[in-house]
């Protein structure tokens, strides 16, 4: 050994040893810190402050005082809350079973339960809220049929069950699937414990697979609750003003952007997102079961009786034919000549595809441009955060992490709103309002999709053993060269899922598009649907745009599943993990 | 056989010196912005006519409700839009107050003066008139049929109990059209007894909705029967096949729909030929297309209408009804809008409930009602049609200037949101105590 | 070319717990080494410290002579073969091997005649084309080596290269990875938990405990002359017992060990089991069987002694009577083999 009395003084460790990361590192972060704060703090800090501010300019509450003194204000808040919260009612009501259906039982129609997972997604809640007006609504369809043969009507679509309605169909999903995922997780030897040691049936299941599958179901019901509750188009199309989110959006419009009652709403919509994922991550806390099993399996399936079978075939296929009727409807309007308190269409017509394929190419290429660059943008910004959390120790990094996250508790209308009031004096070299610009609108819907981007891309990145990038680095690759070589191109896969997903969920975003587009030419695919659905001779082609834009997310989450797939299957179990 | 490089380059710079010279032959610029309230329907012929009499010159339409549309004009001051377009001349009139628009005397020929008693084009000229609408009912036929419904006439048929939840209006917040409506009757019958009317028709409201579009548009789908819209929308809607019809109450404004040029205006020759085209023959002729149907202003357009379509400047009945004060609509815009929306769009349930029980206690008893019942039912119709704020209140400037920002040297009576709630609190209790009124009735000796 | 690796005082921690606590150790150029511990006792963080992966808190790392303390993995010329073996799914085997000579510029030619031999080497040559997922963990394994190998680093760290291994590969490897290292010569340091395998194939071992070093030395040296009882019981098996030396007699209640030359005090002695002999009773150290287990090559019996639990092993003949639970018997030691722990 060493003479340890005169060890020599080791030399000063480079800075960027101390501090956890290369300098390139701490470039990369800083930049995607100060778009977060250009794009997403400084507007919501801005609509907040505007809320808070009085009359003579300074920090007052009677913006507040007013809103709750409102009954109108006080009603709205409450819709809201009703029917978000009745949506997730009705959403378990069809999820649930369906769960439980596909993890539990060997069910022979489980390929169209997986199905049924996805089909709701692809179409926005607003351009099928149109077609089931014309299904459920007081002289639709089913109403039309019921009342002729029976004599009374269902008041699906009456004022707040219309949306309650719409809403659950395309958001039952959610729940579904992270319900499912849930269950599947549970390992059989848990359940098998259980019962060799006397738990059967009901009690297995309160004691066993309930708390299991709690947070599963947590998970799912939270974010249904703060998407119906953020989600303007959907009452906007049905008529419905008194909830939240309208109340906002004809405020901001109608009386000025300087109305601080739209800021008020804002301020209350953000708080009461924060606040449902807040309470949902507090339920959750320490019960993440997920991960603490080893790939269990999932729960035993059993055989389902003779009554069982028809039972869950019959909830499936009631279940089919309503998550599939906006389709259906929209499909119908698309074709139809005219619709009017009848059952089906007068007739049907290629005219509005025609009329599509004239007037709607703009807002087709439009959706294309802008959302592709948002999703570029998130894929990117999402790789950087990723890496910098899971692989350096740089002080704040979790900071920034948290930045791009909170984006899911500020509704889109909000942060449009935002956007509009912080950027609308700042102006480009051409004269034009940077909150006017198209660029503004890629920025709101990277911004707002950049927090599934991240949990993608730190999913891929976690894939990714840091052995890899070690071997990689102990053969002489410096961290650039591992980034290329090694890095990327193992994340691949789920950053292309990512991107992806980015990509269709943008192209069906309509409440910051709303508050942002200000000329036609600039409009994406939404857009157009809302203004198409604004004339009478434009249900036809609105619904012919919305079914194109239906089939555009379509192709695009396929494309992004079989993306994770193939992904996946390059991966072994052995040698990365 | 190829086009040789320099021939090639010869024919390009040939074609966009074509194209700068037909542009500046007639001075236009290369553009034209449009705010307005009207949808592709509307705005769709009249942009490709002009385009085509034009090329060189691209119009860009944006479209937003009325509201919106002005909002956005105040706030785009630094860089506005050239041309404001709507039916709502009380819309024109705000902007004017505030001087956002330009003087322009369109030098076009032919145009009727006055539509009724109502000027078609603004005495200062801030803005013109270019086409007139009426306002009254379309109506569903298939749904009339199916429920048994006869065909309305009047407003006052409205009011009818038979048509109980099957009546569709918008809000006048959420449409200057109906803004209109609302006060030809406030304006024709006065304040309390308009109020009266409004709330006894709002009794078979089933819906009020937040955009003009929405009623026609449920009316065409056939969710309910019968709508209260502006003339276009009716005619539109039969004319693109829905099964509907639409008729001319007697008492009734004919109304200009119009168009400005907004103050700084970037192009302003565009805008000043767009307006020039609207008010020409071939302008005027694109009104009578069916999915548009309005009202020519050139007088000499009526003669190549399709028979029966209504000439408002030939039929004296058209619009005679009214004198409709635009000076008073004005002042009073914003305060009508939260009043309506308060003690009927944001009650509808409660005044739905009072009103039936007021229908069908009065069915019920028929001749056979006792005084007591009679006095309790007539108590409670007045409850059911009391507007929480007298003519004369209403008509206080204080009061008016609670409902939007104020200017200099202005003074305001209150807050909105207080009034808001007062008459909100107002209405509850009203519908209540009518509601509980006419129940009571019945069992009244 | 082997170079030597010194590590000097280095100490390495997370918040406030110590994961090495100034552990100093020389390593000869081309020794076959390895770091032997219990899981905890920092052995993969000191091999990991070596390659470049951390920073230590104090202390100093030398290789061939040159401190790289600071240096990064990339500029240490090391080659690491990891536990998970860690190979890149989206290359071929022989894009994996050829992966480190593309960093140092060598020409097309030159990379892949060198990928080959390194694969040759391994007798992996015919599955070059393959995807590591198509490959068995021993494949991958050696497939891991040959791209560490095919660099010619100045040192080869392996971190528990055979633990994801069945019983039987495990044994042969060892024996590969021995003879791998003796034909290069390159310096090896070699992380296990196992110390049959550190036995077995190392030059000398280090074995860590709670992030110090308890004894340095080659296996045999170490199994003979533990330094500590830690050592004495973590290599291999061994009976503790606490007593004290007087007049050349070790004493502990119940058991007399006699010429034990040894200074007098408190002592530890440590027995292997193999080194007490089973008689009859009346013959020795009196003690009584309390279990026994057969474990093919020997009979392991527990006999209590005194107050004492010793662990006796016998090897196994068909013509040796296994003795039965309860029985008495006699036990004597051979002193010679025994060890006294200080301390």
């Amino acid at each position: 050994m060493a003479d340890t009395a005169t060890v020599p003084a080791a030399p000063r460790a480079p800075l960027a040893f101390r501090l956890g990361a290369s300098p390139a590192q701490i470039a990369a972060l800083a930049l995607v810190a100060l778009f977060l704060i250009a794009f997403l703090v400084v507007p919501i800090v801005r609509v907040i402050q505007i809320a808070f501010t009085g009359v003579d300019g300074r920090f007052s509450l009677v913006n507040f005082g007013d809103f709750f003194q409102t009954s109108l204000s006080r009603e709205s808040f409450w819709n809201s809350v009703y029917v978000s919260a009745m949506t997730v009612v009705v959403a378990s009501i069809i999820a649930v079973p369906l769960a439980t259906i596909i993890s539990r039982f060997r069910f022979r129609g489980a390929a169209l339960i997986h199905t049924l997972g996805v089909i709701p997604l692809v179409m926005p809640p607003f351009v099928g809220a149109v077609a089931m007006q014309l299904i459920y609504g007081r002289n639709g369809s089913i109403n039309l049929l019921l009342h002729e043969f029976f004599g009374f009507r269902i008041p699906f679509m009456e004022g707040l069950n219309g949306v309650i309605f719409v809403e659950a169909v395309h958001y039952f999903p959610f729940i579904l699937l992270n319900l499912s995922a849930a269950l599947s997780n549970i390992d059989s030897a848990m359940e098998e414990s259980a019962q060799n040691l006397g738990a059967s049936g009901f009690s297995l299941f309160r004691k066993i697979v309930f708390p299991l599958a709690l947070p599963g179901y947590v998970a799912g019901a939270a974010l249904v609750f703060v998407k119906v509750f953020d989600d303007l188009a959907t009452p906007l199309l049905l008529s419905v003003t008194n909830m939240l989110a309208p109340q906002a959006y004809l405020r901001i419009t109608s009386v000025g952007v300087s109305d601080p009652q739209g800021y008020v709403i804002s301020v209350i919509m953000i708080v009461c997102a924060l606040t449902t994922i807040g309470l949902s991550q507090l339920a959750l806390r320490g019960r993440d079961f997920s991960t603490q099993q080893r790939g269990g399996g999932g729960l035993a399936r059993r055989k389902l009786g003779k009554g069982g079978t028809w039972l869950a075939t019959a909830f499936v296929i009631l279940t089919l034919l309503i998550v599939l009727s906006p389709h259906i409807g929209i499909l119908l309007l698309s074709f139809g000549t005219v619709w009017s308190f009848a059952v089906l269409p007068d007739g049907y017509t290629l005219d509005h595809y025609t009329t599509i394929a004239r007037e709607a190419g703009p807002y087709i290429t439009n959706t294309l441009l802008y959302c592709g660059i948002a999703g570029f943008i998130d894929v990117v910004l999402a790789s950087i955060i990723a890496y910098v959390v899971l692989r350096t120790r740089l002080k704040g990094r979790h900071l920034v992490e948290q930045m791009a996250m909170a984006a899911i508790a500020i509704p889109g209308l909000v942060l449009g709103i935002g956007l509009l009031r912080t950027y609308y004096d700042v102006h480009l070299p051409t004269g034009e309002s940077l909150a006017t610009f198209w660029g503004m609108l890629v920025i709101a819907y990277a911004v707002r999709r950049l927090p599934y981007a991240l949990v993608s891309a730190k999913a891929a990145l976690r894939q990714l053993h840091v052995h890899l990038e070690e071997a990689a680095e102990s053969l002489g690759a410096g961290k650039f060269t591992t980034l290329t070589k090694i890095v990327v191109p193992l994340m691949t896969g789920g950053l292309l899922a990512g991107f992806v997903t980015s990509f269709a969920t943008a192209a069906v975003e309509l409440s910051a598009t709303l508050i942002l587009v200000t000329r036609p030419p600039d409009a994406p695919i939404s857009y157009g649907i809302y203004i198409y659905m604004q004339a009478a001779a434009g249900r036809g082609p609105g619904a012919a745009l919305g079914v194109i834009a239906v089939l555009v997310v379509a192709v695009a989450t396929f494309l992004s599943y079989r993306l994770a797939e193939r992904e996946r299957d390059l991966k072994s179990r052995e040698g990365v993990f | 056989m190829r086009i040789s490089a320099s021939l090639l380059r010869l024919s390009l710079i040939g074609a966009f010196g074509f194209f700068a010279i037909a542009a500046g032959a007639q001075g236009l610029e290369d553009k034209v912005t449009i705010v307005t309230s009207y949808n592709k329907d509307m705005t769709g012929p009249f942009v490709a006519a002009f385009e085509k009499k034009h090329p060189g010159t691209k119009v860009e339409v944006q479209q937003r409700h009325t509201a919106a549309a002005v909002t956005f004009i105040q706030e785009t001051k630094s860089n506005p839009p050239d041309i404001f377009w709507a039916s709502a001349p009380d819309a024109f009139e705000v902007l004017k107050q505030n001087t956002l628009l330009q003087k322009y005397k369109p030098k076009a020929e032919g145009i009727a003066t006055k539509a009724g008693s109502y000027p078609i084009n603004d005495p200062d000229n801030f803005y013109t008139g270019f086409a007139a609408s009426g306002y009254g009912i379309e109506y569903n036929t298939r749904y009339l049929k199916a429920n048994d419904l006869p065909v309305p006439k009047e407003w006052d048929d409205l009011k009818k109990p038979i048509y109980f939840g099957h009546v569709g209006i918008s809000a006048p917040s959420r449409s200057g059209t109906t803004h209109l409506t609302v006060e030809t009757i406030l304006q024709g019958e006065g304040w309390e007894k308009g109020w009266a009317t409004l709330m006894e028709i709002g009794g078979n409201l089933t819906q009020v909705s937040d955009r003009s579009f929405g009623v026609p548009d449920a009316v065409n789908s056939g969710q309910y029967g019968l709508g209260i819209v502006i003339d276009f929308f009716g005619l539109s809607g039969k004319a693109s096949g829905f099964p509907v019809e639409f008729v001319y109450p007697s008492v009734t404004a004919i109304v200009p729909a119009n168009i400005g040029i907004i103050k700084g205006a970037q192009h302003q020759k565009a805008a000043e030929a767009f307006i020039e085209f609207l008010l020409s023959e071939e302008g005027q002729q694109i009104l009578l297309l069916p999915k548009i149907q309005r009202l020519p202003v050139r007088l000499a357009a009526y003669d190549k209408a399709p028979a029966g379509f209504p000439n408002p400047f030939k039929n004296g009945k058209l619009g005679a009804g009214v004198h409709f004060d635009v000076d008073v609509s004005e002042k009073r815009y914003q305060l009508v809008n939260s009043l309506f929306d308060r003690v009927i769009t944001f009650r509808l349930k409660e005044l739905n409930g009072a009103w039936k029980a007021i229908h069908d206690s009065e069915k019920k008893l028929g001749a056979k009602a006792s005084p007591a019942a009679k006095k309790m039912l007539a108590d409670a119709r007045k409850l059911a049609s009391a507007v929480p704020i007298s003519g004369k209140e209403a008509s206080d400037p204080a009061v008016m200037n609670s409902f939007h920002k104020l200017k200099e040297g202005e003074k305001a009576a209150g807050r909105q949101a207080e009034f808001e709630e007062k008459w909100d609190a107002a209405a509850l209790k009203n519908y209540g105590e009518a509601k509980s009124l006419a129940e009571k009735a019945l069992s009244a000796k | 070319m082997a170079a030597s690796v010194s590590i000097e005082n280095i100490s390495f921690g997370y918040g406030g717990a110590l994961v090495l606590n100034d552990v100093s150790l020389a390593i000869e150029p081309g020794e076959y080494f390895c770091f032997l511990g219990p899981s905890g006792s920092g052995k993969t963080t000191l091999l990991r410290l070596v390659a470049g992966f951390g920073t230590p808190s104090q202390g100093r790392i030398l290789i061939g002579g040159k401190d790289v303390t600071h240096l990064p993995p990339w500029e240490r010329n090391l080659g690491m073969v990891f536990q998970s073996y860690a190979l890149w799914p989206h290359m071929t085997v022989a894009k994996n091997v050829a992966f480190g000579l593309e960093r140092r510029k060598l020409s097309r030619a030159e990379i892949n005649s060198k990928v080959k031999a390194a694969l040759e080497r391994v007798g992996l040559a015919h599955l070059a084309d393959r995807r590591p997922a198509q490959l068995s963990g021993g494949q991958q394994q050696r497939v891991a080596l040959a791209r560490t190998l095919v660099i010619e680093p100045a040192v080869l760290l392996l971190d528990e290269p055979l633990s994801n291994l069945d019983a039987k590969l495990r044994t042969e490897m060892r024996v590969e990875l021995k003879r791998l290292q003796r034909d290069l010569g390159i310096t090896t340091i070699y992380v296990t938990h196992d110390q049959e395998e550190a036995n077995a194939a190392a030059g000398r071992i280090a074995v860590l405990d709670g992030g110090k070093i308890q004894q340095i030395g080659s296996p045999v040296d170490m199994y003979d002359h533990p330094a500590n009882r830690f050592v004495a019981a973590f290599l291999g098996t061994a009976n503790l017992i606490e007593g004290k030396i007087e007049s050349d007699r070790f004493l502990a209640d119940g058991i007399v060990l006699y010429a034990v030359k040894a200074p007098p005090g408190p002592a530890c002695v440590s027995i292997r089991p193999q080194h007490i002999a089973v008689q009859a009773s009346g013959i020795g150290l009196p003690g009584v069987v309390e279990e026994r287990e057969f474990l093919g090559e020997t009979t392991r019996y527990r006999i209590k002694a005194g107050s004492h639990r010793l662990i006796v092993d016998e090897p196994h003949r068909r013509d040796i009577e296994p003795r039965e639970v309860g029985a008495l018997v006699g036990l004597s030691v051979d002193t010679k083999q025994v060890s006294i722990l200080r301390g």
